[in-house]
């Protein structure tokens, strides 16, 4: 009698341990997927009108060409922000390693413009908002280890499905 | 001429398996690399007498680095801002809003300069200070650079044990 119940509760224990060996690979799978190959990221706020509306877009993300060093000025990135590791802004590459970047220090008051050179192992981003963008203006050049991902594609709203230039 | 077509699909189905095998073992080592622990092998004076000119491996462990718990005197191993193909091993010697107090060229002079950390960065310094390339040259690095945290040392065998 209780030797049944005993083989009961252990095929029920089997096939739980199947199934969550199943999601469990799902789930790497994806993770694997969302860090080494493309993912979709959801883009928030103001800094990047009119290219991505205040919220929801949702874009797809690759991480590939990052790896290999290919990503270029005109670029839209996903990078870890230089002042809060736990927040990934989205920003555009104005400018690589050793370009001069001219920008408009404070648009909201005054058209004065600063130029600087990017230092080696550096990138530098803005905003297309640049009167709400916090960016390279505000923090400087940021390293190039900290760029995570290079945006490409655009999934939603559905009328602006498309690459993302 | 079936029979040979019947044997190379065992052998094919064979290799397959092996094949599947040696990808899983290969998938769980890289990801035990980047999110649990990995050997790494370090070598240079900037660490000086920490570490050994000629190479040491030491173990570097990735959790507290996501967790946030890197502190002040950690010996941390961090993506090189100027090369982001390299990394390097330094010592945490200020961290987010501390100020630092530094000699801009010990061998040369005692002008020292002072500056506060800004937020989300921290500050590193090789233990060596007369020959490491380190803060003191390219300035504050940002926290999403650290890679690991430097936790034991497993080769030469007379330098094993916490660092």
């Amino acid at each position: 009698m209780g030797v049944r119940k005993l083989q009961e509760f252990l095929t029920i224990a089997k096939e739980g341990l199947d199934q969550s060996f199943m999601v469990a690979k799902f789930f790497c799978f994806l993770h694997v997927t969302n860090t080494y190959i493309c993912s979709p990221v959801l883009p928030e706020g103001p800094s990047m009108l009119p290219t991505f509306s205040l919220t929801g877009d949702l874009v797809l993300v690759e991480r590939i060409s990052a790896r290999f060093g290919k990503v270029c000025p005109g670029d839209i990135v996903l990078v870890r922000s230089p002042e809060n590791p736990r927040k990934t802004p989205i920003k555009r590459v104005k400018g690589v390693e050793g370009d001069s970047v001219t920008y408009i220090v404070d648009p909201k008051n005054s058209d004065r413009r600063k130029t600087v050179i990017v230092p080696k192992g550096c990138v530098w981003i803005e905003g297309d908002n640049m009167y709400n963008s916090n960016d390279s203006r505000m923090f400087g050049a940021v390293p190039y280890g900290l760029v995570q991902g290079k945006v490409f594609w655009r999934i939603w709203p559905r009328e602006r499905f498309g690459s993302v230039r | 001429m079936v029979g040979w077509i019947g044997q190379w699909r065992s052998i094919a189905k064979e290799a397959l398996d092996q094949t599947a095998i040696v990808t899983k073992f290969l998938c769980f080592l890289h990801v035990t690399n980047n999110y649990l622990c990995s050997s790494i092998l370090v070598h240079g004076p900037s660490m000086l007498p920490t570490l050994n000119l000629t190479g040491d491996v030491v173990l570097a462990e990735h959790v507290s680095t996501r967790l946030g718990k890197v502190g002040l005197g950690d010996v941390v191993l961090v993506r090189s801002p100027e090369n982001p193909n390299k990394s390097v091993t330094k010592r945490i010697v200020g961290m987010e809003g501390d100020t630092v107090t530094f000699y801009a060229d010990p061998i040369n002079g005692h002008r020292s300069k002072t500056l506060v950390v800004p937020k989300g960065h921290v500050w590193i310094q090789g233990d060596n200070v007369y020959a490491s390339k380190d803060s003191r040259q390219f300035g504050p690095v940002p926290y999403g650079l650290i890679q690991g945290k430097v936790c034991c040392r497993i080769w030469p065998p007379d330098g094993f044990g916490p660092l």
